[in-house]
């Protein structure tokens, strides 16, 4: 009986525009963070995606004070922030720390604007939190454009990024222009992160970007079918999250992250039951001459 | 020190006048000169920091110079433009991270990335190059075999034939028999003696493991701040004492040593 009601609460959810709305940004928002967060994991700079949610924090906020279209503020400041990182790991720190110092600023700017508006902690929840099933057509429309874009400028230049994520300074060797092709991939990175906080909030946001990726890694696949496998783990634990989510109404963003975790986890046991081909021992070579 | 054959119509690969390099406030090169010709074997040895890596980084514009010229196919590198004709494998190339999914072929298809085909697809010939190099590292059954589970050995000439997928004219290799055990040692190098007969491509290569490379050179460079070169290899003993002091005493193993060897 219990079942039934579950099964009719679905199919009236699935009915009803918001919903519909919300599945399919949640996926295709999902799709983007698992591309872009592999090549970000790949670079072990998982925390650049937190780091650019928390100064997109503090441009909302600062957005919401000052009468600003606070998205239009975060990207801007999000975007900077991304550039501010890179140009302090080659100037200032070392790259964990440049993310520390990044996060840190968004979120004490964050708590200034709060502080001084004294108005709308409420509104800023949404941020902070995510809210899904408040997507609009318009934000539908612009996640649309921008999950587009991002993916065919990755596909096109998909090589290319492999090469440079893989040894940068042979890829220049080549002639690729790899200051031109980092500048584009963290402008990508910045605005996906900003668009993503409408998905699952400034917290959880670096959870869409790297834990798919990670558990992709896994299966120790080629370099194409990890990027497949992760974007399917994305979408499909969006999908559930956001599905179960509704039916035991709880918090999107917390269920949709908590699906990823499982994901991931799941795949570590299989990979630890042994049935990639990573546990294999690394074959010898020829046996030293004497 | 230059043999008349030399200088008769040979061309000259790799040349460099006058060298010098500064890192700090040391001089790491000091008035270094050196010419290399097509199909060379260039054997580098030298102590550690000695400048061997550093030279070779200055060759390839990854280490300003201090003043002095380097010369690729007879262009200054300032102006040198043809870099997919010269090829280097770094120092610890092979110590990249195990978890990055490539496989042996997507690897090695990494070498034909490069601005001219940029923002579209690996064509027909690009794989045939790939595979060529491949096979002629003696790889080809690991082509889909992920990097991280390859032995120390095989990585190496993983990134050998990545370095040869775009048919260069010279090979540069950093110690790329470090941690090697003297069987794949051996093997390595008896590969890359044929790739340097049937390709006529010019090897030079940095090691520690001089045995294994000295029967195969036809030049040997000693590099500490500055550079010696000779030619003629049974004068090689003197050059070492010359770099390493006198009481240096150089171990010859017996290798097979020329001639186009079965591959492993």
């Amino acid at each position: 009986m219990i079942l039934e009601s579950v099964f009719d609460d679905v199919f009236l959810l699935l009915g009803m525009s918001f919903f519909q709305r919300a599945l399919v940004g949640g996926c295709v928002i999902s799709m983007i963070c698992a591309v872009i967060g592999l090549f970000v994991v790949l670079r072990k700079e998982s925390m650049i995606g937190d780091s650019a949610a928390h100064i997109s924090f503090g441009g909302i906020a600062v957005g919401l004070l000052l009468g600003i279209e606070p998205l239009l503020l975060a990207v801007v400041m999000s975007v900077a922030a991304v550039f501010g990182m890179d140009y302090m790991k080659k100037k200032i720190a070392q790259a964990d720390s440049a993310m520390a110092v990044m996060l840190a600023l968004g979120f004490s700017m964050g708590l200034i604007a709060i502080g001084l508006s004294d108005g709308f902690s409420i509104a800023i929840m949404d941020y902070l939190f995510g809210s899904i099933l408040t997507i609009s057509n318009s934000d539908l429309l612009l996640i649309a454009a921008l999950g587009a874009s991002v993916l065919s400028i990755i596909f096109m230049l998909l090589k290319e990024y492999i090469a440079m994520t893989f040894d940068e300074s042979s890829s220049k060797l080549n002639g690729i222009p790899t200051g031109i092709l980092s500048v584009i991939f963290n402008v990508m990175l910045a605005v996906t992160v900003v668009l993503s906080i409408k998905v699952v909030g400034v917290i959880l946001v670096m959870a869409l970007m790297v834990i798919p990726s990670l558990a992709a890694l896994q299966l120790s696949l080629s370099f194409k079918r990890t990027l497949v496998a992760g974007i399917s783990f994305a979408v499909v634990s969006t999908f559930i999250g956001i599905m179960l989510s509704a039916v035991v109404d709880l918090p999107a963003a917390g269920v949709i992250v908590f699906a990823d975790f499982i994901m991931l986890m799941l795949l570590v046991a299989y990979k630890r039951l042994g049935h990639s081909e990573e546990n294999r021992k690394p074959s010898k070579e020829k046996q030293p001459i004497p | 020190m230059t043999s008349a054959y030399r200088t008769e119509g040979a061309e000259p690969i790799l040349e460099i006048r006058d060298l010098n390099v500064v890192r700090g406030n040391e001089t790491v090169i000091r008035n270094g000169n050196l010419r290399v010709i097509r199909g060379d074997y260039v054997g580098v040895v030298g102590p550690n920091g000695g400048g061997k890596t550093t030279l070779l980084q200055t060759i390839f514009n990854f280490i300003p110079k201090e003043s002095g010229e380097i010369l690729l196919f007879g262009k200054r590198t300032e102006q040198f433009n043809e870099w997919s004709r010269v090829a280097y494998t770094p120092q610890n190339a092979i110590h990249f991270d195990e978890q990055f999914p490539l496989t042996v072929r997507e690897l090695v298809s990494l070498g034909r990335v490069r601005r001219s085909n940029m923002l579209r697809r690996l064509n027909k010939e690009d794989w045939n190059k790939v595979d060529d190099a491949m096979e002629a590292m003696s790889i080809s059954h690991l082509s889909d075999r992920r990097i991280g589970q390859l032995s120390g050995g095989q990585k190496q000439r993983a990134f050998v034939a990545k370095s040869l997928s775009l048919d260069p004219d010279m090979l540069v290799l950093d110690e790329p028999t470090t941690g090697l055990d003297a069987g794949s040692l051996e093997s390595f190098y008896k590969t890359l003696s044929n790739v340097q007969k049937r390709r006529n491509t010019t090897i030079v290569v940095v090691s520690h493991d001089l045995s294994a490379v000295f029967c195969r050179m036809t030049k040997m460079v000693c590099v500490n701040r500055r550079i010696y070169e000779t030619d003629d290899l049974r004068d090689a003993d003197g050059l070492l004492r010359k770099v390493y002091g006198e009481h240096f005493e150089f171990m010859k193993h017996e290798h097979e040593c020329q001639g186009v060897f079965d591959d492993p």
